[in-house]
């Protein structure tokens, strides 16, 4: 099939890349630009593993075709660190222990921060059922909750 | 089995005349695309062989706008389930259809998926579709031949199967303004939390003078579609609600569908589940109804 | 142990755990070598089937496509997935070998018939679809039951009526005599159980990245935790000599039992060879599924006889091991199941027997906690319904007959220590047991509520049934900080700060000053690997000896230069000083500095190494409460409260200890309500093939808080006084909750998972007098 350029901006950088249009933006962020951090698991919406931001918004990029996201503002766990500073949720999941295998913890980070973008002071309640989408098989959810509760009232002290 | 999509063309229409045209000359082998939540693992599991992808979401004319109009509500095919559940529009006047939305776990397949979409799959487990069956809703589709309205009701043929015709596609849903002293509920069963149901039930009913002037009531995964259980809601009309009308309309809703065994339940359980959960939808409407 | 621990004890985090915050971590996915080219494996779709021709020729013709190999390309021998050189005592029998790299003949949907290499994945999915396969299907048998019957298909024609082997209890467990122990019993309960074919569900699929080169040396980076016996298998596999393999484990995105065998490495290496380039191949998860290692499922009875007063008397297992298409380890899998069922309870008369069966099902193997969820859901569901015969409080029945310091435990050696009713009583007033056991406490209509528990002991590693053989290197910097060299993998159970911990302990130095070196066979000396909870207790001493013997040559090297003798000194805070005159010091980088660069002709790099052999086992312990509610007319269950409380000695990291007991929590309730591995009968597919119809616990679906209540008291054999806790955490969480549900609704659960459907039915089919 032909080639098709798309301009993506991951991470604050515009890319030009030119992709077929069966190839999902999982596979461009990963095989193209090398940002491995986003991971692939069930490739079928069910884990959220592979989760990044689109404008802003958690979506699933093994879901959704490069074409589609042509033009589009794109944040993976690469760019979640600014200027070498880790961002409150990061500095919380690895202090609270929220991390194991780690395989989950890029689609949980990114889902976390769009849940604290939306809604800044969440309650466990709302922090576990924005989180539902995210599957993790190491941690029992619970130091995963602990630290998005956390890294809220890190940032609500204005710790940003 | 595999990690990657098979080859296939994709074409970007600017308007739902080029999208039509488009649609009618590949036929059934042209797919429309929208949030690609569904479809697109379905293009990773070879279960859909489209050789042309028709994206739907840069048409102009088509958007994801939720607004209320002289007749009720009017949601574009582009909104997705997110912008639908948070909308206050919804919450306020249209409470079954966000608890519905509320329902689905994942905070992604809702950013990225439409509720149009999810009416497309035509699965028998939709958690939007019974909800919509009990707002009598319609669905605005444009084809070669021009426009027009179908209720939802009249929408499911069957499993995957729907009236709509491959070169249609759908523009937007209409909600009608609702009944003063309406109170709607939605329920679902499931084996964990983020899961498509077992059983779903969704449930309006209208008060007049303390009888039961409107009953809806729409059940999902119990039949090869979702499916309004009318005899239910007979039993219900013009009744003083209580317990134990309520309990025979669920009884009568038990008795309408016809499940099957898979892996998610069994029959069984299914039916027995469908007069549960159809009680306590009802309880609770007449709750909201009378509030 | 009075010594003031500054580092033992303390909620540190790993350092690399940053890495896998930053979206750094690579894992074996993640791996790409220059000029790599992608495999694919084509798997049977057949539960058995005869494997006639394979054409090839078309997938070959496709452009792109670097090598198609089947059976006719793989060494012709047969090889072990869990590894052959695995002495099990006392016997000293090696693991089965049983399969070939490319099957031969198909055992189980799923099976690898054949595989591609090309120069993309998109090219080799395709070129997977040109491969023509003519099978011959043959009849096949999924129930374990009918393949024990006479003229059922073989599924392996050495395994007579499919059984693969015949066990029976280690010497130590068969005692007395059963019959009349159950004769003489007030009250007996025997009950049939099923449990089901979990599913490993790590996140990371399975992966294998290898390269052959030009001089014949094999890298290969793989998620299997047991890395030196990986690289000792494809040794033998490929005749290669062990020197010239290495085998790198780059971050592993969880293990749970699954990366205990090796899956689709062999054939990666084999497409490497063949293709004189590196080749890298990913599973989908549905290849997952279908054709990895699950945990091993078992049917049995549990048979327990109880004096009056409530004293175990009499106990008897039955098992039958449902082992898949080939053995893995399904073999150890059910014969371990007696060595937890019969060793946990102090009992005068026991006897029990397991027969494993192959089918024409997916292979089982391991899973975390290897055997003991399993046969514990049934033991301790029995011990309940005595309790309730016996009119006693389940608290009491099992503090009556806890085994304690001294006894003999599970493996036959004498428990080191156990603090078992410690974990009870703890866990049981931390619940509310004695507010809400039997009351329907905060009950309301249709939702009734109960509390239940559950015990286990397990192990430290599987000593004296397996080898338990660890190495451990220390070298110290010239700055004065040290690196610790170990290979045991890390599937994110954080042994490698666990490790570092016992270091920096054992060395009198600060925690940051501990750098890993590890996951490389190249690089590191034997280890047997991250398994049956050993890696802290056996790795755990190396690494405490190995820091004995490297803090010994840095005091000797300080004595000189403080002109004191040795033994005087000690280390604190990077510091080296008298213990009479603490003012007089030197810094440890000193020492080491001076050690490496030095003039005077006796440099030396001052280290420690140690190979340790584990010649006891000391058992962790536990207790686990549930606090559930059950909707009567819908069969769902709540589960509102979770206590584990875990005598795991003392913690070197509570935080990791906690990690481990929440992580196990979630696995055992999907173990204990929702995971169903679903086969079709009439097919032999696993229609159970990805998160949407296996369904694994998410946030919404666990307790509404978890709490994990750790002992904390020393043992006297691990380092610093710990003991294993990597699978505890799983084991007793479903029997708990089985027993809270009975206790809210009464009916007795017997078959995991324990759905809806079936609570439902059994309360239909309950009288309603009962209630
Ligand atoms: C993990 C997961 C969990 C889910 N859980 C639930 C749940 O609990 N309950 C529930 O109800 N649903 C659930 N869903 C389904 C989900 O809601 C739908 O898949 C999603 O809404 C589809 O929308 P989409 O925009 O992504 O559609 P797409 O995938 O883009 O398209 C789906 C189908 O609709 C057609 N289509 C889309 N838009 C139009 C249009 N305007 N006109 C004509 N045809 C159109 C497409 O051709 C295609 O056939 C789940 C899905 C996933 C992946
Ligand atoms: S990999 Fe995208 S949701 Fe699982
Ligand atoms: S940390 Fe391993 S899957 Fe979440």
């Amino acid at each position: 099939m032909k080639k098709e350029i798309i301009n993506l901006t991951v991470n604050g950088t515009l890319h030009e890349i030119s992709v077929e249009p069966q190839v999902t933006l999982n596979e461009v962020l990963r095989e193209q630009l090398d940002l491995t951090g986003t991971k692939l698991s069930c490739g079928a919406g069910e884990c959220g593993a592979c989760t990044v931001l689109i404008d802003g918004k958690p979506e699933l990029s093994c879901c959704t075709l490069a074409m589609t996201a042509n033009g589009k503002d794109i944040l993976t766990i690469e760019g979640l660190a600014r200027d070498g500073e880790l961002h409150p949720l990061q500095k919380a999941f690895v202090e609270c222990g929220a991390i194991q295998c780690g395989f989950c913890t890029p689609g949980m980070l990114l889902t976390s921060k769009a849940l604290l973008d939306e809604n800044p002071d969440p309650t466990r309640e709302e922090v576990k059922s924005y989180l539902s989408g995210n599957l993790c098989r190491c941690t029992g959810y619970v130091k995963i909750v602990d630290a998005v509760l956390a890294a809220a009232t890190e940032m609500n002290k204005g710790g940003k | 089995m595999f990690r990657t999509l098979k080859p296939f063309g994709y074409f970007e229409p600017k308007t739902i005349e080029e999208a039509i045209g488009a649609l009618s000359v590949h036929g059934a082998k042209a797919k429309v695309l929208a949030g690609g939540v569904d479809l697109v693992p379905r293009l990773r599991k070879r279960q859909a062989h489209p050789e042309y992808m028709i994206n739907i979401q840069q048409i102009e004319e088509l958007d994801g706008i939720i607004k209320e109009t002289a007749e009720g509500l009017r949601i574009g095919a582009l909104a997705s389930l997110r912008s639908i559940e948070l909308s206050p529009l919804v919450k306020k006047n249209y409470f079954v259809l966000h608890e519905a939305i509320h329902s689905i776990a994942s905070i992604q397949v809702k950013t990225q998926g439409t509720a149009v979409g999810n009416l497309c799959v035509a699965t028998p487990a939709s958690d939007v579709a019974p909800a919509l069956l009990v707002l009598d809703a319609k669905f605005r589709i444009v084809g070669p031949s021009g426009e027009k309205t179908v209720p939802a009701e009249n929408f499911y043929l069957g499993v995957g199967q729907t009236v709509l015709q491959p070169n249609e596609i759908i523009t937007e849903i209409l909600l009608p303004k609702p009944q003063a002293k309406t109170g709607g509920a939605f329920l679902k069963l499931v084996r964990t939390a983020a899961d498509i149901a077992k059983v779903n039930a969704a449930a309006t009913l209208t008060m007049a003078d303390g009888a039961c002037k409107e009953a809806r009531i729409a059940v999902g995964s119990v039949a090869t579609t979702v499916l309004r259980v009318k005899k239910a809601e007979g039993v219900l009309k013009e009744q003083k609600l209580d317990l134990k009308v309520i309990e025979t309309a669920a009884r009568a809703a038990a008795e309408e569908v016809k499940p099957i065994s898979d892996l998610r339940s069994t029959a069984e359980y299914r039916k027995e589940t469908t007069r549960v959960l159809v009680k306590r939808a009802l309880e609770k409407a007449l709750e909201r109804a009378k509030a | 142990m009075s010594q003031k621990l500054t580092c033992v004890g303390k909620r540190i985090t790993q350092k690399d755990v940053l890495l896998k915050a930053t979206g750094e971590a690579r894992y074996v996915p993640d791996v790409r070598l220059p000029g790599m080219l992608w495999g694919k494996v084509l798997h049977s779709p057949y539960p058995h089937a005869k494997i006639k021709k394979i054409d090839k020729s078309k997938a070959e013709k496709l452009p792109g496509v670097a090598a198609v190999i089947t059976v006719e390309d793989a060494p012709k021998i047969l090889w072990a997935r869990s590894f052959r050189d695995m002495p099990m005592a006392p016997s000293g029998a090696l693991q089965r070998a049983d399969e070939y790299i490319l099957a031969d003949k198909a055992r189980y949907v799923g099976d690898p018939v054949a595989a591609i290499a090309a120069v993309d994945e998109k090219t080799a999915e395709e070129a997977l679809e040109l491969i023509e396969v003519d099978y011959e299907q043959l009849p096949f048998v999924l129930d374990p039951f009918e393949a024990i019957k006479p003229g059922a298909p073989l599924v392996h024609d050495y395994a007579k009526n499919n059984m693969a082997v015949h066990l029976t209890p280690p010497p130590f467990l068969v005692k007395g005599d059963v019959e009349k122990g159950f004769a003489e019993s007030d009250v007996v309960v025997e009950e049939k159980f099923f449990v089901s074919k979990q599913v490993a569900c790590q996140m990371e699929t399975q992966s294998c990245v290898a390269s052959v080169d030009s001089s014949g040396k094999i890298t290969c980076y793989s998620p299997c935790q047991l890395a030196h016996p990986f690289r000792r298998e494809l040794g033998k596999m490929f005749n290669v000599p062990v020197g010239k393999i290495n085998v790198i484990n780059p971050f592993v995105g969880g293990s749970f039992g699954c990366r205990l065998s090796c899956h689709n490495e062999p054939i990666c290496v084999l497409l490497s060879m063949k293709t004189h380039k590196p080749v890298k191949l990913v599973y989908s998860k549905e290849e997952d599924f279908i054709s990895i290692d699950t945990r091993t499922p078992h049917y049995y009875t549990v048979k327990m006889g109880f004096k009056k007063d409530g004293t175990l008397n009499a106990m008897n297992l039955d098992v039958t091991t449902w082992a898949g298409g080939y053995l893995s380890r399904a073999q150890l899998a059910g014969g371990i199941t007696l060595i937890w069922g019969l060793g946990h309870y102090r009992c005068p008369n026991m006897n029990g027997s397991c027969d494993v069966i192959y089918t024409n099902t997916t292979v089982a193997g391991a899973g975390r906690g290897f055997g003991n969820p399993a046969i514990m859901w049934g033991v301790e569901e029995v011990v309940d319904m005595a309790a309730e015969k016996l009119g006693m409080n389940p608290v009491e029945l099992r503090l009556k007959n806890t085994k304690q310091t001294g006894e003999m435990a599970n493996m036959g050696l004498p428990i080191e220590s156990s603090y078992i009713d410690d974990c009870i009583r703890e866990g049981a007033r931390a619940i509310g047991w004695d507010e809400k056991r039997g009351k329907n406490k905060g009950g309301n209509g249709t939702l009734k509520r109960g509390v239940g528990m559950a015990t286990m002991t397990h192990c430290s590693g599987a000593w004296p049934l397996l080898i338990e053989h660890s190495n451990a290197f220390i070298k110290f910097n010239e700055d004065g900080t040290a690196d610790l060299t170990v290979n045991p993998g890390s599937p994110g159970t954080h042994i490698w700060g666990t490790l570092s911990q016992i270091a920096a302990e054992g060395l009198g130095i600060p925690v940051e000053d501990i750098y890993i070196v590890t996951g490389e066979t190249d690089k590191t000396m034997f280890d047997l690997g991250s398994h049956a909870s050993r890696s802290t207790y056996v790795t755990g001493n190396a690494v405490l000896e190995a820091a004995r013997l490297a803090k010994k040559q840095l005091l000797e090297r300080a004595g000189k230069i403080l002109s004191e003798s040795p033994d005087d000194l000690d280390v604190r805070d990077r510091q080296i000083y008298v213990k009479s005159n603490p003012e007089k010091k030197t810094s440890v980088a000193n020492v080491c500095s001076q050690a490496i660069y030095n003039l005077k002709g006796d440099s030396m790099n001052i280290s420690g190494k140690s190979s340790w052999c584990s010649h006891y086992n000391s058992i962790p312990t536990a207790a686990y409460f549930a606090e559930v509610e059950v909707d009567t007319e819908t069969g769902e269950v709540k589960i509102l409260n979770f206590v584990t409380a875990v005598d795991c000695g003392k913690a070197i990291n509570p935080m990791t200890v906690e990690g481990q007991c929440e992580g196990g929590v979630q696995q055992g309730v999907g173990y204990g309500l929702t995971e169903d591995y679903v086969i079709n009968k009439n097919t032999g597919a696993v229609e159970s093939n990805n998160f949407t119809s296996y369904k694994m616990p998410g946030t919404m679906d666990m307790p509404e808080t978890t709490k994990t209540i750790i002992i904390d008291k020393p043992d006297p054999k691990g380092p610093f006084g710990a003991k294993g806790v990597g699978e505890p955490g799983l084991v007793g969480v479903a029997p708990a909750i089985g027993n809270a549900i009975h206790d809210a609704v009464g009916v007795w659960m017997k078959d995991l998972p324990a759905t809806p459907e079936k609570i439902l039915k059994a309360l239909m089919e309950k009288s309603p007098q009962q209630d």
